[in-house]
């Protein structure tokens, strides 16, 4: 029997985003979608999380907002989260860090890139 | 009243004073001449006296002379009275020529001579004659000596008479002369007196009316130098100095607008600057999310195996994300032809109801709002260009989508009436502040900070105004904050189709 797979939250309003995102994670991963702040906010109260992939730009709670939230959260504060956005000016990248990102990646990305840095930030928290 | 002009006044004033200045030098002229006179007048008084007292002393001498030859009958007396006799008429002649201008003196004067004459020839001579042949005892008769006392007193009368007069009038000439010049030099006194008042008054004058004015100016001239625009000047000052001061106030608030305008342009500019940036960061945001899909699917297929039902769909997923990009290319083209204003139509008769049902399917299908069609069951025909007409509604069906929450709901109403095809899209989104409706259809406008966290190139609406008005037709939109939105087309309704 294999170990327990880890469980990835993917947070995008863009229904395509996330379904690369789940399919390039395959089969390793188990992957639960969500197009909006709030309902990822209330995701993460009820589920454990292993990671959070997270889009910044989208209508009502923005990535970020959810992402300080996880931070002054103390069951979500050591949650592992990938912030992906396609504003990537140093500011915007430098404010995603700055909120409590553990990682940011770039739109468009390289399906490889994605694979490794999630598998990276999974084994260290494991 | 009209007010003079500065060289007006200044030549008025100047002229007051000049005249005042050739008063008093006038009145010192007739001063000097006046004394002059005075002083000729009193030599030829002199002269006359003396002339008078020397005829006075030859009378004296005749009448002397005569008594001793008629006592003494001595012709030493004789020749006395002769030598006296023929100094006479150079005497007269001295006297009556000074006297000439004055008739009355003149008169007097000759009256003197007639008497002297005739003492001479009627009473002098006689008695010489009588005294020659017959003794001087008869020569002392009595008749003859009341005569010569007579004539001697009348020609005495006559000469002090000329003298009295004439040293009178030299006393009351002098008089006047000397009232005349006193008068002379108050006036000029007072001329004087006058002129300096005149001209400190009018230095006061050219002081207030001109240094004042232009000192004021030169010191707003420097505060406008330093950057402080709106300095005015108090206007005040004569003629051309007054031109000067309120042409300087209309060249500083000139000034002051032109670079209030210019302030408002440079803000302009710099707005302008920054929506530009905004755009540029919002337009390479909007060409990636697509660009992530289409480059991330395509590695997946390229990397890996799927079932071919997988490939497919995710083959549609690049399609549809490819097609995203081509129609934020095409809203770019789109507004190149907008501001070239070369957009052209490929009229044709269409069934708005079809393509409102076709569009409404294509947005909707894969949406989790709740779509609410409805339509009239004749079909309502449009002479338009149909693929323009189908990317204004799809505009505003995704702008229903994208501007309320998932699961909200968005009704689509088609009706006909008085010649007008009338389409409304109604979301149940956030609304649009009232500020932002009327700029919505303007190009690259992004609204408030609450739409600005949903993606768009701000093209759209823009687009859809200018192909629904080149159809003839109108726009617009009703929007309450929190309740929603609704965009309303009207386009006007052509021949139904064969």
């Amino acid at each position: 029997m294999s170990p327990r797979r880890p469980k990835i939250l993917v947070v995008d309003d863009e229904p395509p985003l996330r379904e690369l995102v789940v399919v390039t994670l395959g089969d390793a991963f188990v992957c639960d979608e969500v197009d909006n702040g709030d309902e990822a906010l209330a995701r993460l109260s009820g589920d454990h999380y292993d990671l959070v992939m997270l889009d910044v730009m989208m209508p009502g709670t923005s990535g970020t907002d959810v992402l300080r939230k996880m931070r002054d959260d103390e069951k979500l504060r050591d949650v592992p989260v990938i912030v992906m956005s396609a504003w990537q000016s140093p500011q915007d990248v430098a404010s995603a860090l700055e909120a409590g990102a553990d990682r940011f990646l770039a739109k468009p990305f390289r399906i490889d890139e994605l694979g490794s840095m999630v598998r990276g930030l999974v084994s260290r928290s494991a | 009243m009209r007010r003079l002009s500065l060289v007006g006044r200044v030549v008025v004033l100047a002229s007051a004073v000049a005249m005042v200045v050739v008063l008093v030098v006038a009145s010192s002229l007739i001063a000097i001449v006046s004394l002059r006179h005075a002083e000729a007048r009193e030599s030829r008084a002199k002269d006359v006296t003396a002339a008078t007292l020397m005829l006075q002393s030859i009378a004296a001498d005749l009448e002397a002379s005569l008594r001793g030859f008629a006592i003494t009958g001595n012709a030493q007396f004789r020749s006395r009275f002769n030598a006296a006799d023929k100094e006479l008429p150079a005497a007269f002649q001295q006297l009556t020529k000074l006297v000439e201008d004055d008739p009355q003196q003149l008169h007097r004067a000759e009256d003197a001579q007639g008497l002297l004459n005739r003492y001479v020839s009627d009473v002098a001579l006689p008695i010489i004659e009588i005294i020659r042949p017959v003794n001087a005892k008869a020569a002392q008769s009595q008749a003859a000596d009341e005569l010569e006392k007579q004539s001697a007193n009348e020609i005495r009368d006559e000469l002090d008479t000329i003298l009295n007069t004439e040293q009178a009038r030299s006393a009351a000439r002098a008089s006047h002369a000397r009232d005349l010049a006193r008068a002379s030099i108050v006036g000029g006194s007072v001329a004087l007196v006058l002129s300096a008042a005149l001209v400190l008054l009018f230095g006061a004058w050219v002081a207030r009316q001109v240094a004042a004015p232009v000192r004021r100016t030169s010191e707003a001239a420097a505060q406008v130098a330093a950057g402080h625009l709106d300095v005015r000047v108090e206007e005040h000052g004569a003629g051309e100095v007054g031109a000067l001061v309120s042409a300087f106030n209309s060249m500083t608030r000139a000034l002051e607008h032109n670079q209030e305008e210019l302030l408002a342009q440079n803000k302009l500019l710099r707005e302008s600057e920054e929506h530009k940036r905004d755009l540029i960061s919002m337009v390479s945001h909007e060409i990636r999310t697509p660009l992530a899909s289409v480059c991330g699917f395509t590695s997946l297929l390229l990397e890996r195996e799927f079932p071919r039902e997988e490939e497919r769909r995710y083959l549609e997923i690049i399609d549809q994300q490819a097609r995203r990009l081509a129609s934020i290319a095409g809203d770019f083209l789109d507004v190149k032809l907008l501001e070239g204003g070369g957009m052209t139509l490929d009229r044709a008769p269409f069934d708005l109801v079809d393509l409102t049902r076709e569009q409404a399917n294509l947005f909707f299908s894969h949406s989790s709002h709740l779509l609410e069609l409805d339509l009239p069951d004749d079909p309502v025909v449009v002479d338009g260009d149909r693929d323009r007409i189908a990317q204004v509604i799809g505009n505003l069906l995704s702008n229903a989508i994208k501007y309320s929450p998932p699961g909200a709901g968005v009704r689509v109403v088609l009706s006909q009436d008085d010649g007008r095809a009338r389409l409304a899209v109604a979301d149940e989104g956030m609304g649009i502040p009232p500020g932002d409706r009327s700029r919505v259809f303007e190009k690259f406008y992004r609204g408030s900070e609450a739409a600005s966290a949903i993606g768009g190139t701000g093209l759209g609406l823009a687009v859809a105004r200018e192909i629904v008005t080149s159809h003839g037709g109108e726009i617009d939109v009703e929007s309450e904050m929190s309740r929603g939105s609704t965009f309303t087309v009207e386009l006007p309704v052509g021949a139904v189709a064969e």
